[in-house]
């Protein structure tokens, strides 16, 4: 009996993506990290989009199942994983955080599964996104 | 100065590391955002947001995009080196190019005024109102 509860936490807890050609994929097993989006200014330009979406997770519930991503260090602290195929912005390394990785919303294969709850760097966000969604926005994290 | 460039002509833009830049002159025929999941895969947000001109107003003045061939319709391009997402061109059509907001120098210049590929737009977005019309494809 006791099994049963816990495959099913397992199965809510769950996650599939990768990029969009399929060159790049990966699974995550453990409890994700607050999604947030993301309003500074690299976010935009590396994606394209006005805002990007991110969660986090631990290395130890994480995996790239097929490929690994290209990166570009970004930052001193920093660097933004991406499919050197499609060009899918797939991932982003602190190297003070190696236990943990922070993953594109967009790249998951159900993003409607995960509920943003916060707005960070919210003083470069664009002036005609209008986002009134009540959820905390918070500057310069 | 976000206004005064936005209303000037000419906008600038480019990829996160710098290897390809852009110049647009002139104002674009569609400002939209973009649910569909292949914009979401693509820019790793939960939707993409494009703006589509004359090929001849827009200018690769550094380095150039690689094209990644998304559909048997369309080609999408990205900086080979950093990975950013900057372009959206229809094969059979080379008098269209389509750009990425995010990669514009002034993100703001130009605003969307429309959402479209709706089906696919994740729940939380669907319940702001933003007062923008919603397509469930390309109105055109």
């Amino acid at each position: 009996m006791a099994a049963t509860p816990r495959s099913k936490t397992r199965a809510a807890t769950a996650h599939t993506g990768g990029c969009l050609c399929g060159a790049v994929r990966f699974r995550t097993t453990g409890p994700l990290g607050p999604v947030s989006h993301c309003h500074c200014t690299m976010c935009r330009k590396a994606s394209g989009a006005p805002v990007v979406t991110f969660t986090r997770v631990g290395m130890s519930e994480f995996a790239f199942t097929k490929g690994k991503p290209k990166e570009y260090r970004s930052s001193k602290g920093g660097r933004r994983g991406f499919c050197a195929k499609c060009g899918s912005q797939l991932c982003f390394m602190y190297d003070a955080k190696p236990d943990s990785i922070g993953l594109n919303v967009g790249c998951f294969d159900e993003p409607e599964r995960l509920k943003p709850v916060r707005h960070i760097y919210s003083e470069t966000m664009i002036p005609w996104l209008h986002m009134d969604d009540g959820l905390p926005r918070l500057r310069n994290e | 100065m976000a206004k005064t460039r936005a209303n000037s002509k000419t906008q600038t833009g480019g990829c996160l590391c710098g290897a390809v830049r852009y110049r647009i002159e002139g104002k674009p025929h569609h400002v939209g955002n973009c649910h569909c999941t292949m914009c979401q895969k693509t820019t790793g947000s939960l939707f993409g947001s494009f703006a589509g001109f004359d090929a001849d107003h827009v200018r690769f003045t550094k380095g150039k995009p690689k094209d990644y061939r998304s559909s048997k319709w369309a080609a999408r391009g990205f900086c080979p080196k950093c990975g950013s997402t900057l372009t959206y061109r229809l094969v059979a059509d080379a008098t269209q190019i389509w750009l990425s907001l995010g990669t514009m120098d002034n993100a703001g210049a130009f605003t969307p005024d429309q959402h479209i590929f709706t089906t696919t737009m994740v729940p939380s977005l669907r319940r702001v109102k933003d007062g923008l019309p919603r397509y469930r494809a390309f109105p055109g």
